[in-house]
């Protein structure tokens, strides 16, 4: 499996080694989150796993349960402990879609009435022959998703592999994340 | 939505009513009154592009982008800390691979995952769902994550209340930050020959930070922070 070691020059990989100090508030064997000193909102936490996995199609599949439990239970304990609204879980997936460090980061955001974040979207307008294509399409991609490697100590007969992207795609992939500003 | 047409006295019938349901039927009412539980028992017609045992994905009517997926639990939950933990991984593996389908089936140059717990945090449907958006470039959707910096004692206190309520303890957390989970749920015991627990930190010394957070530097901090 390729991109799991700590990468040199990778700032999440920095912090999860303790090169980067953070204020931890969550660590397992798989995971680690901190506080992020600038966030859109008191309390808005970094959710990482350790291994170095620049986008979220490389991140095994128990791991990607482990994320999201982990963000999940941090997204509880903001509404326990600081009082927010409401919370939200952001991913930024690849250069376009606005992440711009290359090691999969899952926001949790406390969120509040008119705090100034904007996560809502202008409803695009598809006429119905444009929603029926990407249906299919879609569905047609999606039909064998499945057969996930679940979080199990037993060992399963067939695990799947994870998806790992081919060079190209990756080189993509990490040229969409040096693009941005 | 229909109680907008209730009446005053009408709504507090309704309001006596619910108190004095039990939690099924409770659950039971909800369902009821909800539309993607509706959409999940097929009374309501949606574009489905994918299914399984416990979620469906729909595209949105109102899509950031086209191809915008909606996953659901088929389950009914309000949020997603109602969500128990399988389910919950299930639910993202799902929306890994769906992901990774709509970098290679609809050429998506990139994907957000959204979830919203909460009106202040833009929910707008009671039954939890996570949104999927394929992106590309100027693709006219703008997300917008302001930045407020924090001073350091508020980032210790903030930071202290939030690992106290993970289960860990702020004040020990000085000298041990390894926090471990919350209650889990019960675990069903496990083989003799299996010993490892999950989700149990590793006693492992190279994860126990040699120092105190005393040399915490803010400017190293604010310097990776203001990459984002």
């Amino acid at each position: 499996m390729m991109a799991e070691k700590p990468k040199q020059g990778c700032l999440v990989c920095q912090i999860i080694g303790n090169q980067i100090p953070s204020k931890k508030v969550y660590e397992d064997e798989m995971v680690m989150a901190v506080l992020d000193v600038n966030g859109a909102n008191p309390g808005h936490c970094f959710v990482m796993p350790k291994n170095h996995y620049p986008i979220i199609e490389q991140v095994p599949d128990k791991e990607v349960g482990r994320l999201f439990q982990v963000s999940n239970k941090i997204s509880t304990a903001i509404f326990e402990s600081l009082g927010a609204q409401g919370t939200n879980i952001f991913l930024a997936n690849g250069g376009p879609a606005g992440q711009t460090v290359a090691h999969v980061t899952v926001n949790v955001i406390p969120r509040k009435e008119n705090d100034g974040i904007n996560l809502q979207w202008q409803p695009k307008q598809l006429s119905e022959e444009e929603m029926s294509t990407v249906e299919l399409r879609m569905k047609e991609s999606a039909k064998n998703v499945g057969n996930f490697q679940k979080d199990e100590k037993k060992a399963r007969v067939q695990a799947p592999k994870p998806v790992v992207l081919s060079e190209d795609e990756e080189e993509q992939f990490s040229r969409q994340l040096r693009r941005l500003p | 939505m229909p109680e907008q047409n209730i009446n005053p006295e009408q709504m507090k019938a309704l309001q006596e009513k619910i108190k004095q349901m039990s939690p099924e039927e409770l659950k039971d009412f909800q369902k009821q009154q909800c539309v993607f539980c509706q959409i999940v028992a097929g009374k309501i017609q949606a574009k489905k592009v994918y299914e399984d045992e416990q979620t469906l994905g729909i595209l949105d009517i109102n899509p950031a982008n086209p191809g915008h997926i909606l996953l659901l639990t088929k389950e009914h939950y309000s949020i997603m800390p109602q969500v128990p933990d399988d389910e919950l991984a299930h639910v993202f593996m799902v929306v890994k691979s769906l992901s990774n389908s709509m970098l290679r089936g609809i050429d998506a140059q990139g994907t957000n995952v959204l979830v919203a717990n909460g009106v202040s945090a833009g929910q707008r449907a009671q039954h939890f769902m996570v949104h999927v958006i394929p992106r590309k470039e100027n693709d006219g959707v703008n997300f917008v994550l302001p930045q407020k910096t924090m001073g350091m004692e508020e980032v210790e206190a903030i930071g202290n209340k939030l690992i106290a309520a993970l289960g860990g303890n702020a004040e020990k957390e000085e000298a041990t930050p390894e926090i471990q989970l919350p209650k889990r749920p019960p675990v069903v015991p496990a083989p003799a020959s299996e010993p490892k627990k999950i989700g149990q930190p590793k006693k492992d010394d190279k994860e126990t930070p040699k120092e105190s957070k005393r040399g915490i530097d803010l400017d190293d901090i604010a310097k990776f922070l203001g990459v984002k």
